[in-house]
C-alpha cells in the first residue's frame, strides 16, 4: 500500500523538473559546451574561425594558463579579497540577524534598518566604483582632506596607487555591498523557523545568546550552507567592482581571476582559448571547495536517515526475493 | 497565488506581443535603411544635419544609428560581432576612436573596411584638394593594399596651453612666440622644457599638473610604437617617461595629479596646491574641458567673469607649439565592405570627412556653426577649411588658436601607433606611477610591465 | 562568555545593550544611505561643479538643465523603463516560479535521478560567467534571438542558484505531512504546489524576487551586446549613452540617469520588503 503510493507520485518529480531542464538545454548548455570546447582549441584573435584542436598535449592551454604569472597573482588576490571580506561580512550579518529576529527585544525602527542595510546592493557596481574612486582621490579628495585636517596624516596619500590600500578599499566595498544581502538571506531563513520552537526555548529558560546559538543557528543550517556556497562562488567569480574600480590595478593588486579571464578574452588580443581554459580551472577550483563545504555542513540526520532507508529497502528486497 | 500565475502569464504575453510588434515596424517607412554604429551621438547629429541639407537623400534613405558607449569596453566586442555576423543588421558604416582605430584600419579588423575609392570617392584628388592632415590619412590607410579606408573630421594636433600671468611672473613675457622659445617649441627635445620647469619651480609654479599631461606628448613623439614585428618594444623616449614622471614628483614640477580627477580640474581654475603653468592638449581640450573648469563660469556653464576681473582663469591663457609634436583623440569613419549602400554611405562620409566648402561639415565644425552660431570651435582635418576659418577665442585673450594648432598637425604622426595602444598604455602608466611613487625600482617596473603585457596580449615580450 | 554577561543579557531590555544596537545600526545605516544621497545631489549639480568636487552633500539648482541634456541625447526614460520593466519583471516571475517548482520536485518527491539532478544544478551554478558570454551571443545568434528581449527573459527559467536556495529553504520549513494531508483531501499535485507550498515559501520568494529583480534591472553587459536596436535598449544602457566621449561627459545628467534607474528598484524593493520586515509567520500550517 505504502509502496504503491510513493511510486505513483514519482513521476511528478520528473514533470516538475522539466521546465528547468528544457530552459537549461536551450539557453545555457550551448554556451557552456562551447566554452569548454574552445579551451582545447587554438581559437584566438578576432574573427578567427580556427577551431582546430591543440596539437600535442590536449591540455596545453591549461598548462599555459597556470604558468602565466598574472593568473597566479589573480588567484592569490581573489582568495585574499574573498576571505577578508567574507569573514566580517558573515559576522556582521549574523549579528544583525540575531538582533533583528530576537522576539524578546523589539528594536524600534527595525524595519527601517533592515530595508536600508540592503540598499548598497541596489546601486550598480559601476556607480559604486565611481563614488569610491572619488572618495579616495589624491592629492585632494574627501578622505585625504579629512585625514589631513585631523592631522592623522601629514601629506596626501596616494591611496589608489598604493597596492595595499587599493586592495583594502576593494575588500571594504565588497563587504559593504554584500553584508545586507547576506543578512536578508539569513533573516528569511530564520523567519521560516516554526515560532513554537522559540516559545519552547523561552519557556525552558534559554537566554538570548543560548537561543541564537542552539536554536536559531542549527535551524538555519541549510540556509547557512547556501550562503557559504553562493558567497564562495560569487567571491571566486568577483568581477564588477575590481573591473570598474581600478580595472585590476594598481600593479595588479585588485586583479581577480574573472577580470583576468575577461581581459584575456575581450581587451585586446581575444585569446579565447586561454580564457576558456582559465574559466575551466576556476570551475574546478570552485567545485572542489563547494564539495568541501557540503561535506562539512552536510545534514548528518538526513544522511543517517538515508542509510536507514537504504537498509530497509534492501531488507524489503530480500523479503520479496524470499517470497518469490 | 492565482494572481501571481495570472500576472506571470500577462507579462509573458505582453513581452511576446512587444517583441512581435517591434519586429514588424522597422520596414514600414519604405526607405532604404543605412546602419550606423558609433559610440557617441556626435556623428548621428552630423548625419541629421546632412539629411537637413540634402532633402533628396533623406527621402530615399533612413540612417539608423546604434550607439554603444566605449565605457567598460562594450563597443568593440559588440561592433566586432556585428561585423563578423554580417546580414541585414550589420553596420553599413561605423566609427572608431583614436584609442582603437588602428584595429579597424590596420589591425585585426581591417579586412571589414571598404576602401573610400569603392564608395565613389575620388580619394587621392579630394585628399589633396582638402589638404587633409597627413597623420589622419596615415592612420586611415590599410597597409595590405595601401587603400584609404578611414578618415577623421577633427584634427587633434596638440599644443602647449599656458597661463599668461604666470609666464609674465616667471619669464617676463606672455607672448606665444617668446614663451614657445623658452619651452623649446618645435625643438623635438625636452631639454629646454625642463629648464623652464626649474625656473618656474623657483617661482613656486608647477609646469604641469601631473605626469599624464606630459604622457600624451611623449607617446606620440617616440620613434617606434609598442609593438614591432609582433614583439613588445619599449622606445627609449617612452622609457624615459619613467624618469620624467619621477622627476616631476621629486623636483616639485607638478602637483602630482591624475588626469580626469578633481585635482586636475582644480589646476585649470588655478586653485590647486601650487599654480600650474600649462596643459598639453588639442583644441577640444580647451573647448570641452578647460573653459568649463576655468573657474570663471557660473553654475550654468556660461562665462560670467574672467581672470582680468579677478575670478577664475578665463582669458589668462595662450597657446604655443609644444616641444615635441603630438596628437590626442579623434574619430575616424569607416564603411563596411559588405554594405549594399556603398554609394549612399560614400556621400555621407565624403560630406563629413572631405567636403571643404562652407556647406561641408568641417567648415561648420571649425567655426562652431553646426548647431547655429556661437558653438564651440574646433580644429578639423582639412587644411583648406582651416585656412578659411577663424579660431579667435576670448579664452585665449583673443589669440587665434588656429595659428598654432594647424601647424601642430604637421608634427603629429600616426606611424608609432599600434592596435593595442589603449591597453598597453594603461599598463605602462600604471607601472610608471608605481615607480614614481617609490613603490618599486625602475628595473622591476619595466620587468613587471613586460610580464603584464605578455600575460594579457598576444605579443611576444 | 562569563556568567555575568549572560545574566545581563537575560534581562529583558538592558539599556546598554539596546544603546549599542542603535549606535551600530545608525552608523551602518548612514554609510548605506550616503551614496544614494550623493547620487541624488549630484543629479542636481552641473558638470563643472561635479568635476571640481565629485562629492557634495548640498544640492544645487541644475536639475532642469540636466533633464535638458536628455533631449539632445536620445535618452528616452519611458522607453528604457518599459524595456527594463518587461525584462526584469518577466525574468523575475519566471525565475521565482520555476525555481520553486524545481526545488519542490527535488524536496518532496523520491525519484531515481533526484540526487544526480541536484548535483547537476549545483554544478551548473559553479560555472564562471565571464567566458560563457562568447557562447551566449553565439547561442542567441543561432536561435535567431539577437535583438530580442526573450533572450534575456527565458533563460531565467533555469536559475540554479535560486533552485538551490529554495531547496535549502524547503528542507528547513516544509513538512511532508502537510503535503500528505493535502493528498488525502484529494488535492492534485500541481494544486498542492500552487495553493499550499507556494504560500509557505513567501519569505523565500520575496527575498529571491528582490535579488533577481535588482540583478536583472542592473544588468548591462548582456543587453549591450544583445540589444543594439534603439527601441529595445534598457535603462542602464541608456545611461551609458549619456557618457559620450571622455572629453565631454555630462556628469550631472549621468547621475540623474542613475537616479532614475535606481528609483524603480527602490520602489519594488520597498513593496516586497514587507515580507522581510514584518516577518510573516510561517509555522501557521502547523499550529
Amino acid at each position: 500500500m505504502n509502496k504503491k503510493k510513493s511510486v505513483s507520485y514519482t513521476k511528478y518529480g520528473y514533470i516538475f523538473a522539466i521546465p528547468f531542464v528544457v530552459a537549461f538545454l536551450v539557453f545555457q548548455l550551448y554556451p557552456i559546451l562551447y566554452t569548454t570546447f574552445i579551451g582545447f582549441t587554438n581559437l584566438k584573435g578576432l574573427n578567427s574561425k580556427d577551431m582546430s584542436l591543440v596539437q600535442g598535449n590536449p591540455f596545453q592551454n591549461f598548462i599555459d594558463v597556470v604558468n602565466v604569472e598574472s593568473f597566479r597573482t589573480a588567484l592569490k588576490n581573489t582568495a585574499k579579497i574573498w576571505i577578508l571580506n567574507f569573514i566580517p561580512q558573515i559576522g556582521l550579518a549574523l549579528l544583525l540577524t540575531a538582533w533583528f529576529t530576537d522576539v524578546r527585544s523589539k528594536i524600534k525602527g527595525m524595519g527601517f534598518f533592515k530595508v536600508v542595510f540592503y540598499m548598497p546592493n541596489i546601486i550598480t557596481a559601476a556607480t559604486v566604483a565611481i563614488l569610491f574612486n572619488a572618495l579616495f582621490q589624491s592629492p585632494t579628495g574627501p578622505v585625504n582632506d579629512i585625514l589631513c585636517s585631523l592631522h592623522i596624516q601629514d601629506a596626501p596619500v596616494q591611496y589608489l596607487v598604493n597596492k595595499t590600500t587599493a586592495q583594502n578599499v576593494v575588500i571594504f566595498i565588497q563587504f559593504w555591498m554584500w553584508f545586507g544581502y547576506t543578512m536578508v538571506t539569513l533573516i528569511s531563513g530564520v523567519i521560516g523557523i516554526d515560532p513554537a520552537i522559540f516559545e519552547a526555548a523561552e519557556i525552558d529558560g534559554a537566554n538570548r545568546v543560548q537561543t541564537f546559538l542552539f536554536i536559531t543557528l542549527p535551524c538555519i543550517r541549510t540556509i547557512m550552507l547556501f550562503t557559504l556556497v553562493t558567497s564562495l562562488i560569487g567571491g571566486l567569480n568577483m568581477f564588477d567592482i575590481p573591473k570598474c574600480f581600478l580595472d585590476g590595478g594598481p600593479d595588479s593588486a585588485t586583479l581577480t581571476t574573472s577580470v583576468f579571464i575577461y581581459n584575456q578574452a575581450f581587451s585586446g588580443s581575444y585569446i579565447y582559448n586561454k580564457a576558456a581554459a582559465a574559466s575551466m580551472i576556476m570551475f574546478a577550483i570552485i567545485v572542489f571547495f563547494s564539495c568541501v563545504l557540503f561535506y562539512i555542513l552536510r545534514d548528518k540526520d538526513e544522511a543517517a536517515m538515508k542509510k536507514l532507508k537504504k537498509m530497509e529497502l534492501r531488507e524489503a528486497k530480500k523479503l520479496a526475493k524470499g517470497v518469490m | 497565488m492565482k494572481k501571481l500565475v495570472a500576472g506571470m502569464l500577462c507579462f509573458c504575453m505582453l513581452a511576446g506581443v512587444m517583441t512581435a510588434c517591434s519586429k514588424t515596424d522597422s520596414d514600414s517607412s519604405g526607405k532604404t535603411t543605412i546602419n550606423l554604429w558609433t559610440f557617441t551621438d556626435e556623428v548621428p547629429k552630423m548625419v541629421e544635419k546632412f539629411m537637413e541639407l540634402h532633402p533628396d537623400f533623406a527621402e530615399q534613405y533612413e540612417v539608423v544609428p546604434t550607439i554603444i558607449a566605449t565605457t567598460n569596453g562594450e563597443y568593440q566586442p559588440a561592433l566586432d560581432s556585428a561585423l563578423a555576423a554580417g546580414g541585414e543588421d550589420a553596420p553599413d558604416f561605423y566609427c572608431a576612436e583614436s584609442a582603437f582605430v588602428l584595429k579597424y584600419t590596420q589591425g585585426d579588423a581591417c579586412e571589414f573596411a571598404a576602401p573610400y575609392s569603392d564608395l565613389g570617392i575620388d580619394i587621392d584628388k579630394e585628399i589633396s584638394d582638402a589638404q587633409i592632415a597627413q597623420y589622419s590619412v596615415d592612420i586611415g590607410t590599410r597597409p595590405s593594399d595601401g587603400a584609404v579606408v578611414g578618415l577623421g573630421y577633427q584634427a587633434t594636433g596638440g599644443a602647449f596651453i599656458y597661463r599668461r600671468s604666470l609666464a609674465i611672473e616667471a619669464f617676463g613675457t606672455d607672448d606665444p612666440d617668446a614663451v614657445g622659445e623658452i619651452i623649446g617649441a618645435g625643438t623635438q627635445s625636452w631639454d629646454k622644457f625642463w629648464e623652464a620647469a626649474d625656473t618656474l619651480a623657483s617661482n613656486g609654479i608647477a609646469i604641469v599638473s601631473g605626469d599624464g599631461d606630459v604622457w600624451h606628448a611623449i607617446e606620440n613623439s617616440s620613434d617606434e610604437g609598442w609593438i614591432v614585428d609582433g614583439n613588445l618594444n619599449i622606445d627609449p623616449k617612452r622609457e624615459a617617461f619613467l624618469d620624467i614622471s619621477a622627476d616631476l614628483t621629486a623636483n616639485g614640477w607638478s602637483n602630482v595629479t591624475q588626469d580626469w580627477t578633481d585635482a586636475w580640474y582644480a589646476d585649470m581654475a588655478g586653485v590647486g596646491e601650487k599654480p600650474v603653468f600649462g596643459f598639453f592638449g588639442p583644441a577640444w581640450l580647451i573647448n570641452y574641458v578647460m573653459v568649463g573648469n576655468s573657474g570663471s563660469c557660473d553654475e550654468d556653464g556660461n562665462v560670467v567673469s574672467s581672470f582680468a576681473e579677478g575670478q577664475g582663469t578665463y582669458g589668462d591663457w595662450a597657446v604655443c607649439p609644444p616641444p615635441v609634436g603630438f596628437f590626442w583623440g579623434g574619430t575616424w569613419l569607416l564603411a563596411n565592405k559588405d554594405s549594399e549602400q556603398k554609394e549612399a554611405v560614400g556621400q555621407i562620409i565624403e560630406w563629413i570627412t572631405l567636403d571643404c566648402t562652407e556647406n561641408g561639415l568641417q567648415y561648420m565644425w571649425a567655426n562652431g556653426t553646426l548647431n547655429g552660431e556661437g558653438g564651440t570651435k574646433d580644429t578639423v582635418a582639412s587644411g583648406t577649411v582651416m585656412a578659411m576659418s577663424d579660431g579667435t577665442l576670448d579664452f585665449l585673450g583673443g589669440q587665434n588658436m588656429f595659428d598654432v594648432f594647424v601647424p601642430a598637425n604637421d608634427y603629429a604622426n600616426g606611424s608609432n601607433l599600434t592596435q593595442y595602444d589603449e591597453t598597453i598604455n594603461s599598463y605602462w602608466r600604471d607601472q610608471v606611477r608605481q615607480y614614481a611613487a617609490g613603490e618599486k625600482t625602475r628595473d622591476a617596473a619595466i620587468a613587471d610591465f613586460r610580464t603584464t603585457v605578455g600575460d594579457n596580449l598576444d605579443v611576444t615580450v | 562568555m562569563s556568567t555575568n554577561s549572560v545574566s545581563a543579557l537575560k534581562k529583558r531590555k538592558s539599556p546598554i545593550y539596546m544603546a549599542v544596537i542603535y549606535v551600530v545600526c545608525v552608523i551602518i545605516a548612514i554609510t548605506c544611505i550616503l551614496p544614494f544621497w550623493i547620487m541624488i545631489v549630484n543629479s542636481t549639480r552641473s558638470t563643472p561643479q561635479i568635476q571640481q568636487h565629485a562629492l557634495s552633500l548640498i544640492p544645487s539648482g541644475h536639475l532642469a538643465q540636466n533633464i535638458g541634456v536628455f533631449k539632445g541625447k536620445d535618452f528616452k526614460p519611458s522607453v528604457g523603463f518599459m524595456n527594463s520593466a518587461i525584462i526584469s519583471t518577466s525574468a523575475t516571475i519566471l525565475a521565482v516560479y520555476f525555481s520553486s517548482l524545481t526545488a519542490y520536485a527535488i524536496t518532496a518527491y523520491e525519484w531515481k535521478l533526484k540526487n544526480a539532478f541536484f548535483s547537476f544544478i549545483m554544478g551548473v551554478m559553479m560555472i564562471p560567467g565571464q567566458v560563457t558570454l562568447i557562447g551566449f551571443y553565439q547561442a542567441a545568434y543561432r536561435l535567431g534571438l539577437t535583438n530580442n528581449r526573450l533572450m534575456l527573459i527565458l533563460p531565467s527559467i533555469a536559475a540554479p542558484m535560486m533552485v538551490f536556495f529554495m531547496r535549502q529553504y524547503l528542507q528547513a520549513s516544509l513538512s511532508i505531512e502537510i503535503v500528505e494531508s493535502a493528498r488525502i483531501d484529494g488535492a492534485g499535485e500541481f494544486y498542492t504546489f500552487n495553493k499550499i507550498v507556494l504560500p509557505i515559501m513567501k519569505p523565500a520568494i520575496a527575498t529571491q524576487a528582490i535579488f533577481t529583480f535588482v540583478a536583472n534591472w542592473n544588468r548591462l553587459f548582456e543587453p549591450s551586446v544583445l540589444l543594439t536596436a534603439k527601441e529595445k535598449k534598457t535603462l542602464p544602457q541608456m545611461v551609458q549613452l549619456l557618457r559620450g566621449d571622455i572629453y565631454k561627459t555630462e556628469f550631472g545628467s549621468i547621475y540623474l540617469g542613475l537616479t532614475i534607474t535606481a528609483l524603480p528598484l527602490i520602489v519594488v524593493y520597498l513593496l516586497l520588503s514587507r515580507y522581510i520586515v514584518a516577518g510573516v509567520a510561517l509555522g501557521s500550517v502547523k499550529g
